[in-house]
Formats: C-alpha cells, sequence, structure tokens
C-alpha cells in the first residue's frame, strides 16, 4: 500500500453568504419589535403589558422546547418543572429572604439549572418515548414536594407581597424590561447558537444523530447542554411569569397546561425552526383570547388540530410556507456565492 | 401487623396497576410507541360503562362483557387511524399524535360526563370481605389481583405459543426481517393495539367499581402504568407485573406513613431504580 498522491486543487475563490434580504427586514422588525416591547411602559396600559407578557412567555416556552424536541431530539411533556422550580425560587427569595425581587429573578436561574443538571443524567437512561413520560413524572414529582413542603407554605401557596414596596409604574418598567430580555435570550440567543458552529452540529444532529455522532459532533453531551439550558430558559419564562401572578400554588407552578401550549404552538407553527415559533405563538394568543370562553371544545379542537398536524403536516405552518416561498426571516444557511459571476 | 397489612393492600393495589401496565408493555415491545391517550382510554371506557349500567340496569359483568370487545374495536381503530401513520424510529410523530389525542379525549369526556367523580353499581360486591390470617381483605381488590394474574399468564401464553404471538415477536424483534418471512407488519400491529386497549377494559370495569373516576383522571393512571413498566423491566410482560406489585407496595406504604406521601413514595421508588437499576429490577442488563 502506497499512499494516494495528494494534488492540491484550486480552491475557487467564493463568498460565504449568511445573511438575505427577507433576513434584513426580518431582523430590523424584530430589533423594533424589542424596543417596542421594552418601551411599552411609555406607550401601553397595564392590562396591554400584561398581555404582552404572556405572548411572550409562550413564544420563550415554546422556543425552548422547539429546541428541545426540533434539535436534540428530546421531546419533554414536562418542562413546566423548571417553570415552577425557578418561580417558587423566586418567591422563596424575595418573599422569604427578602432579596430584591428584581435580582431575585436572576438568582432564581439557578434552581432550574441544577436540578436539570440530575434529572437530565436520570432520565436519559429511557429510551424516546418512555423519556417523555419520565419528564412528566419529574414535574409530578416537583408539584407533590411543592405541596408537602413547608419552606413553601406547602399546598396553600405563596404571595409575593414584596411587590407592593414598589409602584405602578416601576412594575410595569421592570416587567416590560424583562420581557424584552427573555425574548433576547431566548430567540435571539437559540438564533445566535444556530448561526454558530453549534448551529451547524445541532443541525446535523436534528437531520441524523447517527450520522452527526460519525462526522465528530458530540451528540451525548450536546443534547445535555441543550437540556440543562432549556431549562434555564422555561425557569426565566417561568419566574417573569409568577412574578406578573403575584402569586403561586403547587398547582399552578407545575401546570400541565405549558406542555399542551408548547407542543401546540411548536407543532402548528413548524418545529425545527424560529419562525414556526412565533407563527404558532400568535395563532396560539389570538386563538386563546377569541376561543377560550368556550372551554372544553377550544381544548377539544385544539387536541385535534395538534394531531391532524402529527398525522398529517409535521413540518406545520412554515414548513408549507417554506415550501412555497424561499424567504426565511432567521436565516441560518450558508450560501455560496462565485462574485465572478 | 400494620405494615403486613399495608404489604397486603400494597399486592392487592398493584393487581389495578397490572392491568394498565400489560398494555403498554405490549405495545412499546411491539412497535416501540407509548400511547400518551392510555389512561384517557380507561377513564372513556370507565364512563361509557357506568352510562351503559344505567341506562340499561347491567350488573358489573355484563358491562364487563360489553365493554371488552369495543375495547377492542377501539384499540384496532385507534392503530389503523392514527398509530399505523406514526409508527417509526422517530419517536415524536407518535408522542405528538397521542399526546393531542390524550388533551382532546379529555375535554370531549369533560363535555359529555361533566367534570363529577362517578363509580359503576357493583350490588355489593365492593363492600365484601373474607378474613385471611388475621386480616381482612376486600373480595373485589382480591377479583381484581386474579384477573390481573390471568390477563399477565393469558398474554405470556399468548405470545410465546400462538402464530400471532410468534408474529408479534418477530415483529418487535426486526420488522423488515418479520416483513421478509410473509407477516405483514400493520395487521400485527393493529392486533397489538386491539389487545392492548382490550386489556383496558377490564381494567376500566375495575377501577369504576373500586372507586371513582372523572375525566381528568386519565394521566396519573398513564404514570402508574410507566412506572410499573420501568420499575419491572422493559420487553417482559411479568416484569410489567412485578413492576406494578413494586409500585403498589410502594404507593401503599407511603399512605400508612402519612396521606400526602402515597403517590409520592411510588414516584421515589420509581427513581431510585432508574438510578440504581435502569433495566428494572427484573430486566436483563444491557451488555
Amino acid at each position: 500500500m502506497s499512499a494516494i498522491p495528494y494534488t492540491a486543487t484550486e480552491v475557487p475563490e467564493v463568498l460565504v453568504q449568511r445573511q438575505t434580504r427577507s433576513g434584513r427586514i426580518a431582523m430590523t422588525l424584530a430589533v423594533l419589535a424589542m424596543i417596542g416591547v421594552a418601551a411599552m411602559p411609555w406607550w401601553a396600559s397595564t392590562g396591554t403589558i400584561r398581555s404582552v407578557l404572556v405572548l411572550c412567555c409562550y413564544i420563550a416556552v415554546a422556543q425552548m422546547w422547539n429546541l428541545l424536541a426540533g434539535y436534540a431530539g428530546l421531546v419533554s411533556v414536562g418542562q413546566h418543572a423548571f417553570m415552577g422550580a425557578a418561580g417558587y425560587a423566586l418567591f422563596v427569595l424575595a418573599q422569604t429572604y427578602g432579596i430584591n425581587p428584581f435580582v431575585a429573578v436572576f438568582l432564581s436561574l439557578l434552581v432550574p439549572a441544577a436540578l436539570a443538571v440530575p434529572i437530565y443524567l436520570l432520565l436519559h437512561r429511557l429510551d424516546g418515548p418512555y423519556f417523555s413520560i419520565g419528564t412528566w413524572v419529574v414535574a409530578e414529582v416537583f408539584r407533590l414536594t411543592a405541596s408537602n413542603l413547608p419552606l413553601v407554605n406547602s399546598g396553600a401557596g405563596m404571595s409575593l407581597r414584596v411587590m407592593k414596596d414598589y409602584s405602578a409604574f416601576e412594575r410595569n418598567v421592570a416587567m416590560s424590561l424583562l420581557c424584552a430580555g427573555m425574548l433576547l435570550v431566548t430567540l435571539g440567543g437559540s438564533y445566535w447558537l444556530l448561526r454558530s458552529r453549534f448551529g451547524l452540529a445541532l443541525i446535523a444532529m436534528r437531520d441524523n444523530p447517527v450520522a452527526a455522532a460519525s462526522q465528530g459532533v458530540n451528540v451525548v453531551k450536546l443534547r445535555f447542554l441543550i437540556y440543562v439550558a432549556s431549562a434555564v430558559g422555561c425557569g426565566l419564562a417561568g419566574a417573569i411569569y409568577f412574578m406578573a401572578q403575584l402569586r403561586i400554588t403547587p398547582g399552578s407552578a407545575f401546570d400541565p397546561m405549558w406542555a399542551n401550549v408548547a407542543i401546540f404552538i411548536v407543532m402548528v407553527g413548524g418545529i425545527g425552526s424560529i419562525e414556526g415559533v412565533l407563527i404558532g405563538s400568535l395563532i396560539f394568543f389570538i386563538a386563546d383570547r377569541w376561543f377560550g370562553e368556550y372551554g372544553a371544545t377550544y381544548f377539544v379542537v385544539l387536541g385535534l388540530m395538534t394531531l391532524l398536524v402529527a398525522l398529517y403536516a409535521r413540518t406545520g405552518i412554515w414548513g408549507l410556507i417554506s415550501k412555497r416561498w424561499d424567504a426565511p426571516w432567521f436565516p441560518i444557511r450558508r450560501k455560496l456565492v462565485d462574485p465572478n459571476r | 401487623m400494620e405494615w403486613f397489612d399495608a404489604l397486603v393492600q400494597g399486592v392487592l393495589l398493584g393487581g389495578m396497576y397490572a392491568q394498565y401496565a400489560l398494555g403498554m408493555a405490549l405495545m412499546f415491545g411491539v412497535m416501540r410507541i407509548v400511547n400518551i391517550s392510555h389512561g384517557d382510554l380507561v377513564i372513556l371506557l370507565s364512563l361509557i360503562g357506568i352510562s351503559i349500567a344505567t341506562a340499561w340496569g347491567l350488573g358489573p359483568l355484563p358491562v364487563l362483557i360489553v365493554l371488552v370487545p369495543l375495547a377492542v374495536l377501539m384499540g384496532w381503530v385507534l392503530q389503523k387511524a392514527v398509530l399505523n401513520r406514526v409508527v417509526g424510529s422517530d419517536p415524536l410523530p407518535s408522542l405528538i399524535a397521542t399526546f393531542g389525542l390524550s388533551i382532546a379525549l379529555q375535554n370531549l369526556m369533560l363535555q359529555i360526563w361533566s367534570a363529577n367523580s362517578r363509580s359503576l353499581p357493583g350490588h355489593g360486591i365492593e363492600s365484601q370481605s373474607i378474613e385471611i390470617g388475621g386480616i381482612y381483605v376486600g373480595l373485589l381488590p382480591l377479583i381484581v389481583l386474579a384477573v390481573a394474574t390471568g390477563l399477565t399468564w393469558g398474554l405470556d401464553l399468548a405470545l410465546k405459543r400462538t402464530r400471532l404471538g410468534r408474529a408479534l415477536r418477530a415483529a418487535s424483534a426486526d420488522v423488515e426481517a418479520a416483513a421478509m418471512t410473509g407477516i405483514n407488519p400493520r395487521a400485527v400491529y393493529a392486533m397489538a393495539t386491539a389487545a392492548a386497549v382490550g386489556i383496558l377494559g377490564f381494567a376500566a370495569v375495575f377501577q369504576a367499581l373500586r372507586s371513582t373516576v372523572a375525566p381528568a383522571d386519565g394521566p396519573a393512571q398513564l404514570i402508574y402504568a410507566f412506572e410499573a413498566v420501568i420499575i419491572g423491566g422493559m420487553g417482559t410482560v411479568w416484569g410489567a407485573f412485578a413492576g406494578s406489585m413494586v409500585l403498589g407496595i410502594s404507593q401503599a406504604i407511603g399512605f400508612r406513613i402519612d396521606p400526602g406521601f402515597g403517590v409520592l413514595a411510588g414516584h421515589i421508588v420509581f427513581l431510585i431504580v432508574l438510578a440504581t437499576r435502569p433495566q428494572g429490577l427484573f430486566g436483563k442488563a444491557l451488555s
């Protein structure tokens, strides 16, 4: 055996194009929207701010679920465990230990991060679909533990009375800034991640984990990191949501409704894309306001829509749109352009 | 004596859980699918049974005779209409489809039967008890345990001895190789789900007899079935049976320690088993 002689081939001069016109327009709009959210106290009523806050929580939780299910292949139905854990941590730090609540929001994120590590090490032993039910059991364990834990006032729940030390305007400013920050971290962070080297690895993993591993992607480590990141993102949404609610109980903190919301938004909007999360969140937010009064019937329709999407249109609305028009809002592709042609 | 009593009660409770767990173990073993609406189907069948019993004035046994064929039919339709389209190596589609079905079913039941808890009139059978070795044991839980044992034994035998059982095992080992030998995987899958949901027909009658059912109870039953399967060890029906016993005993002892701790004790035993013996107490370790 002799080594095959390697002749250096001439590399053509090309440019790597990473942004498109649709992407630049969408980015401008996204930045304007973010500024609009941060500046809400100066143009919106308290009621509007609360509605936008709920919408931002939908977007954040859905994007965290999208990151898990759409890229890491981890289908969780128990991310509300981390929302409730961070919410409770905020209430304990701010109410029981008297830490400034706006500092406590960030400190409370340590709790979902610390919990996610052992939980993932346990649950990753479960195979595919069993992993999902395992995440649900963990959320139930959290709920039952909170119901029996005197530190968090057991089943009776806690109130965030320290918030009355701040004026309504101060609270609105804080909520608006927190919402804008949450969008920046969850959406902006995901976009940055997907455009980075890790993004290539994540997309390779989404398409085929075995092939990705053979190309040198550390699938095990990447899945673990995504799980922890998603727990922290859900925790941030939980802390902000319950800070606005001013009250937390085991039933509301660990409410499986959030799993429904995340799955509906991502599946209907389009899994594996940020655009899908935005579309799905807007649809769910509007549907919830228009049809929420129909209660059970509304949820029957929601459930059937999720079922139909899983059966017939797995790429969701964004999948159908992007098949027709090639105009991504958040382009993550690398396109080679020959400047001489 | 008090702890021995808890142990006996736990075994009897395990008989109930075994009836949920068998179907889940069968479906996962054959198709690698978890049906998230598993528990909701139990509740749906229970509520149908209660409505039939009150409308026609039937006792528990005739209700069982009506309900089990209905359950088999429901399982077959579920496989044909939904699961055959989502079965595959990617767990996402089947999870999302059955998750959506679960939400729809829960809320549909809420519309039809309201949120009230109901139970099946047992014409006295639910309050009879017999004395064994100094402790009183309810007659109904004993029947539940006996039926669970019989179902496990029958399912195990059917898998080992019958043509259909061989086809099921072949499809679970290697679906493509099985298809090459002339087995139609989709027909086999439909049989597996029909059998799994058929067993839930028994579970539905006993669940409605021994306690109450309400439309929102499904997810808890799904979680108990899942925990029993994982504790026992995936892959065998007797493993699922044994796991149900361990779960039942854990919960019964937990309830004795503190009524708020019972269900949590079951979850904790599940997590301990997952941490120390991920292949399950009675499963074979993967080398």
